[in-house]
């Protein structure tokens, strides 16, 4: 603001300058932040010339000769890439349809709660795997799924056969499902909780007064009230579209669910570290993802603009 | 008259709808519960009982053999070293750099201050991927070192931002009296501003401290050597057994004994710390999100 305006204004360079020096302390809280972005955010994405360039380890990323768009049509024509954009988009829309509305489900029980102990303990509860790494989670679940573990155990008792729930093509993504919404719907619920709090309780006794009973006064009070919340939640959710969840994936995965669960992140980790890598055309199935990622985000906060008046962001 | 309301059906009675909904929460709370209780108890229960009964109430046959295995690997304690040293620097670390530019960036404006905060926003949504990551890594010289887990985590844009808007709401009088008296900028941030945020700095300090402690992908890719090991890829060898990442010499000494009681063991042992401080911090948890909700 002051910049443009002192580009333009005869004599305003000076101001512009004082400007500057007054703020010397400012930029010097700035300095340590902005270089390690520089180095860290900014340096890799330098190296993004690697999905335009044969690499050769040897002459470096500059040096390695220009071969323009071959990765990314070598890339249209891979079969296992075609599966993982497959698996990606399947997997992030079930997600979408199946996890989403779990925690706003969630939300709207705990809000309506009247015992206030329990509802401490259960929120303790609920969001507690939140703070768990997949590796932890997967840890767990893979013991306790297992075919010896605890669940088939059940299912013997119960005279039914034993299944082998994470070697299972027609199950594995269901399991997905099942296990993100275990470890991460109770926290995500604590955002609605908080939108419903927010409602004006006036809403609730002059619909008590008017003979609304509690469905009634939760659909036309509640969910009305936290719809901006659902929104932008939804939409954020809906851009990050290519991301299906690469933590999960990789650490309850096995040779025998690939083919339904390979998707784009775990496969550029698969070609990239336990094969022969070729940097160059590994990162551009990187810069695939991440362009449409992007764009995505782009479409997705003018759809908040929309809706909800601002934007998500700028 | 609040007494007639209460009666005709007020928010205060128990009705249907309060029993199936709290039976419907519990349900999902013990579902959620029961697999973290059958892991502490498999694991110190005899794996015999275990092939017996894997779905236990309460343990019989208790033993502790299994943490005597895991605690006699070496790879454990290293590994617990590892991690609270990655956590408590990078804590200071990324936490610092965090707030310094929280603060900054809530000043009322300065010459490039848009295009600077841009720059760091422009992160939060686009960046190199991962195989320019690793060769910048490469480059520096910091595969193998815990270092590199450190410094690549410096800023963290989204809590900076919501720091930020925490800056900004306190009153711009408190500044003015203190320049009056002719403190500078840093003085303003260190001695005003910070003691004014002590709550939400601790709320972000134990985001950090989680992140830190549960960072597993970068520390997989980047460290090789087993006594450089963080506790959670000494975690992930354990559970996936004498995989490639793992030293020759500790999957062997593995390989015959694995059962799924030290597995668990090591899964407990890693979760731990998390375990018995998470229902007393809870609270500075939640109140990440209540600021992150009002800022949206």
């Amino acid at each position: 603001m002051n910049m443009t305006a002192g580009a333009v204004l005869p004599g305003s360079r000076r101001r512009f300058m004082r400007a500057v020096w007054d703020s010397r302390y400012i930029y010097l809280l700035l300095l340590p932040g902005i270089v390690s972005i520089l180095i860290f955010s900014y340096g890799p994405m330098y190296g993004l010339l690697l999905a335009f360039k044969k690499f050769n380890a040897g002459l470096g990323i500059l040096s390695s000769p220009w071969i323009g768009m071959a990765h990314f049509r070598r890339l249209l024509g891979t079969p296992d890439f075609a599966s993982a954009l497959r698996n990606t988009l399947i997997i992030s829309f079930s997600r979408l349809i199946i996890e989403f509305p779990i925690p706003i489900v969630l939300g709207v029980l705990l809000g309506e709660m009247k015992f206030q102990k329990t509802k401490r303990v259960l929120q303790t509860v609920f969001t507690f795997p939140h703070f768990l790494s997949w590796i932890i989670v997967s840890g767990i679940l893979i013991s306790f799924l297992d075919s010896n573990g605890p669940v088939n155990a059940i299912l013997a008792a119960l005279g039914r056969d034993k299944i082998n729930i994470l070697a299972n093509t027609k199950t594995f993504r269901g399991l997905l499902y099942a296990t993100s919404i275990w470890k991460g719907a109770g926290w995500s619920s604590i955002i609605y909780m908080t939108a419903i709090a927010g409602i004006d309780p006036q809403l609730y006794e002059a619909a008590v007064i008017d003979g609304a009973g509690r469905l009634r006064r939760i659909w036309h009070i509640t969910l009305p009230g936290i719809k901006p919340t659902i929104v932008v939640l939804f939409v954020l959710s809906a851009g990050r579209i290519m991301n299906a969840g690469f933590d999960q994936v990789f650490n309850l995965q096995n040779a025998v669910v690939r083919p339904v669960s390979e998707i784009i992140d775990t496969y550029v980790y698969r070609i990239t570290f336990e094969a022969v890598p070729d940097f160059g055309f590994s990162t551009a199935v990187g810069l695939f993802k991440s362009v449409i990622n992007f764009a995505l985000l782009l479409v997705t906060n003018r759809l908040v603009k929309a809706v909800n008046g601002s934007g998500l962001f700028v | 008259m609040i007494l007639t309301t209460k009666k005709q059906g007020g928010r205060n009675r128990i009705d249907a709808f309060d029993i199936v909904g709290c039976v419907v929460l519990i349900l999902f709370a013990l579902i959620i519960f029961y697999p973290f209780y059958n892991a502490v108890l498999t694991s110190i229960v005899t794996s015999k009982q275990y092939i017996l009964n894997p779905a236990m109430l309460y343990p019989r046959d208790v033993t502790l053999d299994n943490y005597r295995l895991i605690f006699e690997n070496p790879l454990i304690w290293s590994g617990y070293k590892n991690t609270l040293i990655v956590v408590a620097c990078g804590v200071v670390y990324g936490m610092g750099m965090t707030v310094c530019m929280a603060y900054a960036f809530s000043r009322k404006s300065f010459p490039g201050k848009r295009p600077l905060f841009l720059l760091v926003l422009f992160t939060m949504f686009f960046g190199g991927g991962l195989i320019p990551l690793y060769l910048l890594i490469k480059n520096m010289g910091l595969i193998n070192e815990l270092g590199a887990l450190i410094l690549i985590n410096g800023v963290v844009p989204y809590y900076m931002i919501i720091l930020k808007s925490g800056f900004e709401q306190i009153p711009e009088s408190l500044e003015e009296a203190a320049r009056i008296e002719g403190a500078n900028d840093i003085v303003i941030f260190a001695r005003v501003m910070l003691p004014l945020q002590m709550a939400m700095l601790a709320t972000f300090t134990l985001f950090i401290a989680v992140d830190r402690w549960n960072d597993w992908f970068l520390p997989m890719l980047f460290i090789k050597e087993g006594r450089k090991f963080t506790l959670q890829v000494v975690l992930r060898s354990i559970i996936y057994e004498a995989t490639s990442d793992v030293d020759a010499a500790s999957s062997a000494y593995y390989e015959n004994i694995f059962s799924d009681g030290i597995k668990i063991a090591a899964v407990v042992v890693t979760m731990l710390p998390i375990m018995c401080f998470y229902p007393f911090l809870q609270k500075h948890f939640v109140k990440g999100v209540l600021v992150g909700a009002v800022k949206m």
